[in-house]
């Protein structure tokens, strides 16, 4: 079984880690490190994405079919997996942003108004 | 952990991705200056623990279908919590509706589907022979001669064995005790295929005249022999015989399957034996048929092939001897349907009773989860704005459906457990299997099965037009009108579906009812209150025929002498389940022995009318005076009268039944009597043909005690066993029964049909009210404004319960329509189990008619009332 430890960092990361993972592939396929090198560098180095965390999301995405995964030769002669997104993941993708954005925005609105906890 | 092959290369692949993960990074930082070395250092550190990674990532491996699944029970779990109403109502509906198939499937499985409890059971056949000139209805006993013949003569058995039931009387300690039996052939327990667990089976020299040798019943063993090892070779007195025991029987050993148990089994060399010299053992009489045969087949061997084996064998038995085997073929069945035999039919119709129950329990719960769906087309609709796939909420909703099932089959298991009680006490008795009757895995495995597919079928269709919702629809309250309207026709037909299906469940249960009570109130032809029953045997070896016959006339002169008591003897008695049949021959043309006409028969002691109460229409009865030395006479009923002596006045008439003791020819008897007609094989079977002849000139076997009391019988009990016990004290007097018990025994397979008929009726009955409550108080909360409105308007309150009943009406009119049309097909399945009723009853059919009227008016009368007393304005408020 799994230990209660990574149990509650997945569960705090998933939803998450998702949406970053997806929106990383959106421009194209990518192996692991790409994508989290990519996290690192559009986040201008906030986000740093475990590796902990980062393998069993893309591993979850493929078997949800949200993404797929295919051995390739990388650029430097190397034997790499590269992930993109499915059909059903672009629609996931959509769907995540929107929610995200409902919730940052309801976030913002209260955050934005000290008064409306009241 | 060892994985699995697919999964081992799958780890293989996932060790190659981090490892291209690492010298990716490292090359990177190689590019950006760094030696090679720290390049290495830094990007293993910044990849952290790679057992940890790989473990976690493991586990995202095919467990996401399980996560789901168990996401989806807790938060159909989460759901049904929050509905505690509709939730105990499903669950319930449910246990009702899965309960009653458990159960009667439980009983199913022990009767007909569990395999005979003998080694290859499927190879067991029961052989009977055969009338052909009757066809199947021809089927009868056989005759130990026809038994040996086939016995040596077929090829296709690997063995073959006889058997019947006799009732022994066995001392022990100087007490003697009744036992049930058999009489077997050597090689009975080697068919079967079981062997004693102390001492041996028969060997086949014993059976012949004077190998007096038992096997016993572990029961017997320990009951009456202490279980003492030592019993094997040790010499018991069995029917006033020495007997040498040679084996004792596994527990739980039965065969023949009666009721109660065999405790002994002696060879047929008990019938091999004769009174006197030159007497024809009954092993002998090639027309003589009371064995039962069954016979193990060859490995390989189809019953086709074994039919046509011994078809051959009866033919040539045929040719050999014309006068008795004429017209007799052979038929075999396989054993466990020839066990199961006339019960399987009643079976299959409660089976299919509960099936309806089912169907109706679904409808209902298809039913409640649309109505319960309507309310929630906004928590569907929201769920579907944010991205739930339709796919991912009709699971989600199926596995409600499924859970509920599921809690509702552990309640139907419970209900199940209970009421298996109930069945196995009210069942007839001597069905084979009935007293094993458990919640074994069989049951559970059924249960989870109907269980999953119930959930399925009722849970498919609701959820299917709850996903349907427009994402917005649901948003705004208009949508929940608009839904609640859709669906109102399915739920309409729906209820109209469950209604036929009570009307058939019922007109079912009217007609067993109306039937069970044409049957019980039907006149047996003899009056047997107060009369009381009881056997014994008398051993052949200390009482020769004309002995017999002496023990019996004293005996009964002593009982009659008991105040208010007036005693006589016969065999068989009424409704007992005894049944002999015997040829017999008129004045004029003469007939070959098998073409002769034959009728049923009975021996009768003096005065055997009278204690009956069996109206004597003409003549006399038989007086002790009609002995070995007066003249032949016989007694005939009015059936018999009208069809072999028809046009003549029957007193004085001759008659010749094919049955002579003491006599050197077959002697012809004077008709002395006419009596009334009476029911002795069953209530529900017209009388036959019947002839009697008085004990004194034709004793055949042991007699049943009939014994009208004053008192009530089992006061007299005992007054009669000492009376016995005088008379001799090594007899055992069993079966000590009430006449009215034989008469409730004989009607218990139609009372236990009828009840559990009825028990599920009634069932079908209340859950079509609960679903049409449902349906009309929904229609009625959905329509909660439109009644304030035309109340306000000015509606009177009559008309507007006249609108709602009228709903509800019309639903169930047209369910009762289908419902006739569909019983007046599924009424002929009843067909036999029918007495003095019509399967179109229209009787039956009217009252289930107007008692489902009743009980919709009922069912929709509570929230009409409640259409009545809406308030206009909080009514038009809530909008």
């Amino acid at each position: 079984m799994r230990g209660p430890r990574y149990q509650n960092r997945i569960e705090l990361l998933q939803g998450t880690l998702d949406l970053l993972i997806l929106q990383t592939l959106q421009w194209g396929p990518r192996h692991g490190y790409g994508i989290s090198q990519a996290i690192r560098t559009v986040s201008a180095d906030a986000l740093q994405v475990d590796t902990g965390s980062l393998y069993p999301a893309l591993h979850r995405l493929e078997r949800q079919k949200l993404i797929r995964a295919e051995w390739t030769v990388s650029d430097r002669n190397q034997r790499t997996r590269v992930y993109e997104l499915t059909a059903a993941g672009r629609r996931q993708l959509l769907a995540e942003r929107s929610r995200w954005e409902q919730i940052s925005a309801a976030i913002g609105t209260i955050l934005a108004h000290p008064g409306a906890a009241e | 952990m060892k994985l699995p092959l697919w999964r081992r290369r799958q780890d293989r692949e996932l060790d190659e991705e981090i490892a291209s993960h690492i010298r990716l990074a490292i090359a990177d930082r190689v590019e950006r200056g760094e030696t090679a070395d720290e390049a290495a250092r830094a990007a293993r550190r910044e990849f952290g623990n790679v057992v940890v990674v790989k473990e976690v990532t493991r586990e995202m491996w095919g467990w996401i279908a399980l996560e789901q699944l168990v996401q989806d029970v807790r938060y159909a779990c989460r759901a049904l919590r929050k509905a505690p109403g509709f939730t105990a109502v499903a669950v319930a509906t449910f246990a009702f509706g899965i309960g009653a198939n458990a159960a009667m499937f439980s009983v199913i499985d022990a009767v007909m589907l569990r395999p005979l409890p003998f080694p290859q059971p499927e190879r067991l056949v029961s052989v009977t022979e055969v009338d052909q000139r009757r066809g199947d209805a021809g089927s009868s006993s056989v005759a130990w001669p026809n038994f040996f013949d086939w016995r040596s003569r077929s090829r296709t058995f690997e063995r073959m064995a006889a058997y019947h039931e006799r009732a022994f009387t066995v001392v022990v300690g100087g007490r003697p005790v009744h036992a049930p039996g058999a009489i077997v052939s050597a090689d009975f327990f080697s068919t079967l295929g079981v062997q004693p667990v102390l001492g041996r089976g028969f060997r086949s020299d014993e059976e012949r005249a004077g190998s007096d040798v038992v096997v016993i019943s572990d029961s017997l063993w320990r009951s009456e022999f202490g279980a003492a090892p030592t019993v094997v070779g040790s010499v018991t007195t069995i029917n006033s015989r020495p007997f040498t025991i040679v084996g004792v029987m596994p527990a739980g050993f039965r065969f023949p399957i009666s009721v109660p148990a065999a405790q002994l089994w002696v060879t047929c060399a008990e019938e091999a034996r004769t009174e006197a010299p030159g007497d024809t053992p009954m092993t002998a009489e090639r027309g003589a048929h009371f064995i039962r045969v069954v016979g193990r087949l060859g490995p390989g061997v189809t019953i086709a092939a074994a039919q046509a084996d011994l078809d051959a064998v009866s033919a040539a038995l045929a040719r050999e001897y014309p006068d008795e085997n004429s017209n007799r073929g052979v038929k075999l069945t396989p054993q466990l349907e020839s066990l199961v035999g006339g019960t399987r039919q009643p079976l299959i119709v409660l089976f299919a009773a509960v099936g309806c129950v089912l169907l109706i329990a679904c409808v209902n719960l298809a039913n409640l989860l649309l109505v319960r769906g309507a309310g929630r087309g906004r928590e569907i609709a929201l769920r579907l704005a944010l991205g739930a796939s339709r796919r991912r909420i009709v699971v989600q909703l199926l596995t409600e459906s499924v859970v509920l099932s599921a809690f509702g089959a552990v309640g139907g298991l419970l209900l199940a457990a209970w009421s298996i009680r109930l069945f196995v006490q009210i069942a007839p008795t001597g069905v084979r299997g009935l007293d094993q009757v458990t919640i074994d895995g069989a049951v559970l495995a059924f249960t989870a099965a109907v269980g999953f597919l119930s959930a399925l079928a009722f849970g498919t269709l609701p959820a299917l037009l709850e996903a349907r919702v427009a994402p917005r629809a649901g948003l705004d309250d208009s949508g929940r009108a608009t839904a609640g309207r859709r669906h109102g026709r399915v739920r309409a037909a729906l209820v109209v579906a469950e209604t036929a299906l009570g009307v058939v469940l019922l007109i079912g249960a009217g007609l067993l009812l109306r039937s069970f009570y044409r049957l019980t109130t039907s006149d047996p032809g003899f009056d047997g209150t107060r009369v009381l029953t009881a056997k014994f045997s008398l051993p052949d070896s200390r009482y020769p025929y004309l002995k017999q016959i002496a023990f019996h006339d004293e005996l009964l002169a002593d009982l009659n002498v008991l105040p208010g008591v007036q005693a006589a003897a016969t065999s068989p008695l009424p409704l007992s389940g005894l049944h002999y049949s015997i040829s017999f021959e008129l004045p004029g043309a003469k007939v070959p022995p098998s073409q002769q006409p034959s009728a049923d028969f009975g021996m009768v002691g003096p005065g055997y009318f009278r204690t009956m109460q069996i109206p004597i229409v003409a003549g006399r009865e038989f007086t002790a005076a009609d002995n070995d030395a007066a003249a032949r006479v016989i007694v005939v009923n009015e059936s018999f009268a009208r069809r072999y002596l028809a046009g003549r006045d029957p007193i004085g008439q001759r008659i010749k039944p094919g049955l002579s003791t003491t006599e050197k020819e077959t002697p012809w008897r004077e008709v002395v009597g006419v009596v009334r007609d009476v029911k002795y094989k069953a209530l529900n079977e017209p009388s036959r043909p019947t002839y009697f002849i008085p004990y004194g000139q034709g004793l055949i076997t042991s007699l049943f005690l009939a014994i009208r009391t004053a008192a009530p019988p089992a006061a007299v009990v005992e007054q009669v066993r000492q009376v016995v016990h005088r008379k001799d004290p090594e007899l055992a007097l069993y079966d000590v029964r009430s006449m009215d018990e034989y008469v409730t025994l004989s009607v218990a397979p139609a009372r236990f049909q009828t009840l559990l008929l009825s028990l599920f009726a009634g069932l079908a009955l209340a859950l079509t009210a609960v679903g049409l409550y449902g349906v009309v108080a929904y229609g009625v909360a959905q329509r909660t404004r439109e009644f304030g409105i035309r109340l306000a308007l000015g509606a009177r309150p009559g008309e507007v319960l006249q609108l709602v009943l009228g709903s509800g009406l019309r639903m169930v009119s047209a369910g009762v329509a289908v419902g006739i049309v569909g019983a007046a097909f599924a009424t002929r399945l009843l067909g036999s189990a029918l007495f003095e009723v019509h399967p179109l009853d229209p009787a039956t059919f009217a009252a289930v008619v107007a008692t489902l009227f009743a009980v919709a008016l009922l069912a929709s009368f509570v929230p009409a009332r409640r259409a009545t007393r809406v308030d206009p304005i909080s009514a038009l408020r809530t909008e």
